[in-house]
């Protein structure tokens, strides 16, 4: 979210090429479809279902940042929406109360997977996937297979209004995409959690704790899995335990697509959001020409791994001094 | 001649690690490749092994020009290395690591038996008695060592190269090696040893070629040609007359900035004593392995100290990490492994120097970048970093000025006591000098340095006492009148002395 200078460096960034591809494809896509892409209907239904694949990658994006990965978000993202949902619905309570409830439910599961990390030393994969499993349980055990709908009425007319032409959820994911990248660029706390996924060695001997940036990571992560959870209450009017099912793909394939490093310590909030607008694009794509979903999961796969191939080339090109190459259990000695 | 090597080039952003290097190599005998950190000796053995690929010049094996694709393709040529680092898998057994680029199979299926013949035949060619079904995670330092060297010794080499072979070995240990050295070139093998302990070169290398900022200023000339001296002169590329820096009057020490009193650790150091008065250098000197890093470490709370007292100007204190070190005693500590452990080698370097002000730099909970940049600015002036531009990626720096960017997150948090550890290595010489010249200004501007190093010119020239560390113990402290000659050998007498029970205080 910094200002960058006009430079012929922003050229070469990877968000400017997507941003180049993004804008070809919506071009080619209005072309393909005669201007059926501008008419008002598509184009606010285009970027109202933006916003969870938006906040769903920022979501896994802030897990990466310190290498480390959450496969809970999809099922905790359907275990907050029904939460909330039930609060409303069996509880009574009001819908301003029920979304908080909703973020803080998402939040206190994300901290919980920091804390498992941190104080069992297991690897972040491992223990959301075993998170995961349970969400998923839990997930059933709040309406078994049944489906909530007819909540707030407020809710839902906000999940379907817009403010200046853009849906309001949409208008609430990119907020959301601002605060991630001002916490990133400009926060303390943001800073330290690049620094934890950079280097844990240099963090640590630079006064960092990343114990706390892990925690922090996590419960983050959990909080925009609620954010998106709301979301997806508002827009959609009814809820069932199948919400989240197709979330898990989505949340790498923005971020990974967008540019954000596996290993940790550099992220892109821009290039996230970008790759789900592209992610988006190939969908209406499918949905205008009558595709199979089979085509839509085969072409983002293969986007993924070609952007991965790009990167490492890229990185070959830009001739950083090679590393050697040590074996996997070779032990370094300190003086 | 088996190998040589001609016009080497290798460019790395920012350095020229080799820039013209040659090396030829005979068979039946010990060639000594000597050279000052940063001189561009590891760089020439990753080549001569396939690690790197040149950017230009020639390698040719038997008279025939070779390019190596990859480290097993020179292996497979007949060029074996045991580089600096372990290169072991430290699960597998002895005799899977030693033959494990070639096991040998059946059917895909590999041999257990074969296995174990062919390890024991290589260790049985370095008189090695060691069970060939051990963990390598069960061994010590200087037995892995020796394993890798069976490992290079596994295939049908005729050329091995030895970067540092001696550096984790005791000098029995060391003596064996030479021995096998000496009976491989017996049998025809060429031996490449690059080594920083002079003594041993001279005692077991026949021919020698040193290299001096990437390029070789000798080649190839029998040893016995030079003396210690002009070796060194070689190296070094002037009269290596001691750097004499402006001379500094250490403050009045009433309190000591940091003081130890009988401190053991948990890394297993006993009864070390010592403390460093503001505006004192006190020199720490050992070599690796001495236990000088972990007492740092112990220190800055990352281990943990078991028995005695630390003081901070005067008050005990309990540190129980980096971040307490720092903004409760203002203790900073500029790793030896600036790579590793000093940088965040893919952030910019405005990230690496405020990454410990930070906190100091927010407004209402967001950090300025203006005040960031003008701090980046400042130490960019003071330390004479040389960048592109201030968001160029740390790991795109050379090696110098990546540790003064190490150093200055350390500046900018205003540390009053700063531990540097090792803060010239894989150094070019100049730089090297411009760096002690800052060292000796800021403890002339009042700040407590506690300098670990195992460079005995560089603690010569800048400790105002030196502490001898051995095994983890203090083995004795000397002040320093800077004479190099008399110094030097008074701390190698120190630290070859054998432990006497510590007195009473």
């Amino acid at each position: 979210m910094t200002a960058v200078a006009f430079s012929p460096r922003v050229f070469r960034t990877s968000e400017f090429t997507l941003g180049v591809v993004a804008f070809a494809g919506f071009v080619g896509l209005t072309i393909a479809t005669s201007g059926n892409m501008l008419s008002a209907g598509t184009l606010a239904a285009f970027f109202r279902f933006l916003a969870v694949p938006m906040v769903i990658g920022l979501a896994q994006m802030v897990v990466l940042a310190i290498g480390q990965m959450n496969l809970s978000v999809g099922v905790l993202t359907g275990f907050c929406a029904m939460a909330s949902a039930w609060l409303m619905i069996e509880a009574g309570l009001p819908a301003w109360l029920a979304v908080l409830a909703a973020l803080a439910l998402g939040a206190l599961v994300g901290l919980v997977n920091g804390l498992l990390v941190v104080f069992t030393r297991i690897n972040a994969f491992i223990v959301t996937l075993a998170t995961m499993t349970i969400i998923e349980g839990l997930r059933y055990g709040v309406h078994g297979p049944d489906t909530f709908q007819d909540y707030s009425p407020g809710l839902v007319r906000l999940g379907r209004a817009s403010i200046l032409g853009l849906p309001v959820v949409f208008v609430v994911a990119v907020v959301v995409a601002i605060g991630v990248g001002l916490f990133f660029a400009r926060t303390v706390a943001g800073r330290h959690l690049l620094a934890s996924g950079g280097s844990p060695f240099a963090a640590r001997l630079s006064g960092v704790s990343n114990d706390r940036s892990i925690l922090l990571a996590h419960a983050l992560s959990g909080l925009l899995a609620g954010v998106a959870a709301v979301l997806t209450v508002a827009l959609s009017g009814s809820v069932n335990a199948s919400i989240g099912d197709d979330l898990l793909l989505p949340s790498f394939a923005a971020p990974i697509i967008g540019g954000v490093a596996l290993a940790g310590g550099v992220v892109s909030v821009t290039g996230t959001c970008l790759a789900a607008f592209l992610v988006r694009l190939v969908d209406v794509a499918r949905a205008q020409f009558g595709i199979g979903q089979q085509w839509v999961d085969l072409i983002v796969g293969a986007v993924v791994l070609g952007v991965v191939l790009i990167g490492a080339v890229r990185g070959k090109l830009a001739s950083r001094p090679s590393r050697p190459a040590t074996s996997a259990g070779s032990s370094r000695r300190t003086s | 001649m088996i190998l040589s090597a001609s016009g080497l080039v290798k460019t790395f952003p920012g350095v020229r690690a080799l820039d013209g290097a040659s090396l030829s190599l005979a068979a039946g005998s010990v060639h000594a490749l000597l050279g000052e950190n940063g001189a561009g000796k590891s760089t020439l053995v990753k080549i001569l092994t396939g690690v790197y690929r040149p950017d230009g010049g020639t390698i040719e094996l038997d008279g025939k020009p070779v390019h190596f694709t990859g480290p097993l393709d020179a292996l497979r040529a007949g060029i074996g290395v045991v580089h600096q680092e372990r290169n072991l898998v430290t699960e597998f057994s002895v005799a899977e690591n030693i033959v494990l680029h070639h096991l040998p199979r059946r059917f895909g299926v590999v041999r257990r038996s074969r296995v174990r013949d062919e390890a024991r035949r290589c260790l049985d060619l370095l008189d090695l008695d060691l069970d060939p079904d051990a963990p390598v995670s069960t061994l010590s330092v200087a037995q892995a060592q020796l394993v890798e060297i069976a490992k290079a010794l596994s295939v049908d080499n005729r050329v091995l190269l030895l970067d540092e072979p001696t550096a984790s070995l005791t000098g029995d240990e060391a003596d064996r090696l030479y021995a096998i050295v000496r009976k491989l070139t017996g049998s025809g093998h060429a031996v490449v040893l690059v080594s920083h302990k002079l003594e041993e070169v001279f005692a077991v290398a026949d021919t020698v070629t040193v290299l001096r900022d990437g390029r070789s200023v000798a080649e190839g000339q029998p040893l016995s040609a030079y003396t210690r001296d002009e070796v060194v002169d070689l190296m070094v590329g002037r009269a290596h007359a001691a750097v004499s820096l402006a001379a500094r009057t250490p403050l009045s020490s009433d309190a000591a900035a940091l003081s130890l009193t009988d401190v053991a650790t948990s890394y297993g150091h006993a009864d070390v004593s010592f403390d460093v008065a503001p505006g004192e250098i006190y020199g720490l000197y050992g070599l690796v392995g001495a236990g000088r890093t972990e007492l740092a470490k112990a220190l800055l709370g990352l281990g943990s100290v078991t028995a005695g007292t630390v003081s901070v100007h005067g008050t005990p204190v309990r540190i129980s990490g980096v971040g307490e070190a720092l903004r409760r005693h203002r203790i900073g500590y500029v790793t030896e492994n600036r790579k590793e452990e000093g940088l965040f080698l893919e952030q910019p370097i405005t990230r690496n120097i405020g990454v410990t002000v930070w906190h100091r730099l927010t407004r209402l909970g967001l950090i300025r970048d203006r005040a960031e940049a003008s701090l980046v600015d400042d130490y960019r002036q003071r330390l004479g970093i040389r960048l592109a531009t201030p968001k160029q990626l740390a790991g795109q720096l050379s090696g110098g000025n990546q540790q003064k960017v190490s150093l200055a997150k350390w500046l900018a948090a205003d540390c009053g006591i700063l531990i540097v550890d090792e803060p010239t290595v894989g150094i070019d010489v100049r730089t090297k000098a411009a760096f002690h010249e800052l060292i000796a200004g800021l403890a002339g501007q009042g700040m407590a340095i506690l300098l670990i190093s195992s460079d005995l010119p560089e603690i010569v020239t800048l400790a105002d006492r030196i502490g001898v560390m051995a095994g983890f113990r203090l083995r004795g402290e000397l002040p320093n009148d800077g004479d190099y000659e008399r110094m030097s050998q008074s701390i190698i007498r120190l630290i070859h002395t054998p432990l006497i029970p510590a007195a009473p205080h």
